[in-house]
């Protein structure tokens, strides 16, 4: 690609500019440029930009209505969404990231409890036995909750 | 806080209307909305389908009204709802994609309009659009925001933190290579 800027590129530069100037201001309709530079090419696309796209699509009434429609949507949006899981049982809204962070704890709490390895009565022995189990079993949870967490971030 | 908020006042500047905003005065979003929504719609109406123009843009406003109390004034208004709205649009395409629905067409999108002039407008519209989709980000921002958005070059220089040279030069570079796309 071009990037070098030589005086015949930087005179395009400026008549360009000008050129896409006058047609925002509807001077201009047709290329301005001699047939033999390069410039009229370009100045077709802006022409074509120009044409394409009016300068004023939306007049005041639009406007209003446009307005009207937001509002409503608005309202129900707010009426059709549910409170959260988290806001059900806490009153208030919570983070996903915390949401993650307690499920988290509530696992790691579990497996403690439930690991007899880490009890301080019983046998060592059956703890070495069950333990790879609980470890398996908490990392299949975590696994869930972060496809969980993974599904629901990209809704 | 007093509130200063005057929705007859037409010279409130954006960052009034947002304090008000935060301070509790649900309606200085209009203000807001009524002043920003010719430019956001029409950046719109360059790169989203005719059909979708209206929904993204009202998209983008309800995003806006949502994270409006979060808005910390680093930047100006106007360049935080470009950003907001060059977003929006890149998730209209990312949703597209994913729900593997076909490119622009223009035929299809054209045959909804009854005259052979409207059709073709809109035949023309949507290879436009084309195009400027398949333009990298700086050649697609700097036509946006001359044609879209109004902004004079020096205005244009001014926000992309550029002298004016360069940005004339970006310019010319910018619709070469929309030309080329066109001619594909």
């Amino acid at each position: 690609m071009d990037q070098t800027n030589t005086p015949l590129h930087s005179q395009q530069d400026d008549q360009l500019a000008d050129f896409a100037d006058q047609v925002l201001k509807g001077k201009m309709k047709y290329p301005a440029s001699p047939p033999t530079d390069t410039l009229p090419g370009l100045e077709e696309t802006i022409l074509r930009l120009s044409s394409s796209f009016p300068p004023n699509p939306l007049d005041d009434a639009a406007v209003k209505q446009m307005h009207v429609r937001l509002k409503a949507r608005i309202r129900r949006e707010e009426q059709s969404a549910k409170p959260s899981f988290w806001k059900k049982w806490f009153g208030r809204d919570v983070s996903p990231q915390l949401g993650l962070a307690f499920a988290v704890l509530a696992i790691l709490v579990v497996v403690v409890i439930s690991a007899p390895s880490l009890t301080t009565s019983g046998s060592s022995t059956a703890g070495t036995a069950s333990a790879p189990v609980n470890i398996f079993i908490a990392g299949g949870l975590l696994l869930m909750v972060a496809i969980a967490f993974w599904v629901s971030r990209r809704k | 806080m007093e509130n200063t908020f005057n929705p007859t006042l037409p010279d409130s500047t954006d960052e009034l209307l947002i304090q008000n905003f935060k301070d509790g005065r649900k309606d200085a979003f209009d203000l807001l909305y009524y002043r920003h929504l010719p430019k956001v719609y029409k950046r719109v109406r360059y790169v989203i389908p005719e059909n979708d123009v209206e929904d993204v843009t009202q998209e983008i406003f309800i995003a806006a009204l949502n994270s409006l109390s979060s808005f910390r004034g680093d930047s100006k208004f106007s360049t935080w709802l470009r950003t907001l709205t060059n977003y929006k649009v890149a998730e209209f395409y990312r949703k597209r994609s994913r729900k593997q629905e076909p490119p622009l067409s223009p035929l299809s999108d054209a045959a909804a309009y009854t005259t052979d002039s409207a059709a073709k407008t809109m035949e023309e519209r949507v290879y436009l659009q084309r195009a400027l989709q398949n333009l990298p980000e700086n050649y697609k921002e700097i036509i946006l925001l001359r044609f879209a958005e109004d902004l004079q070059f020096n205005e244009i220089a001014e926000l992309t933190s550029q002298n004016l040279e360069a940005t004339k030069s970006l310019f010319r570079r910018a619709i070469a290579a929309l030309r080329t796309h066109l001619e594909k």
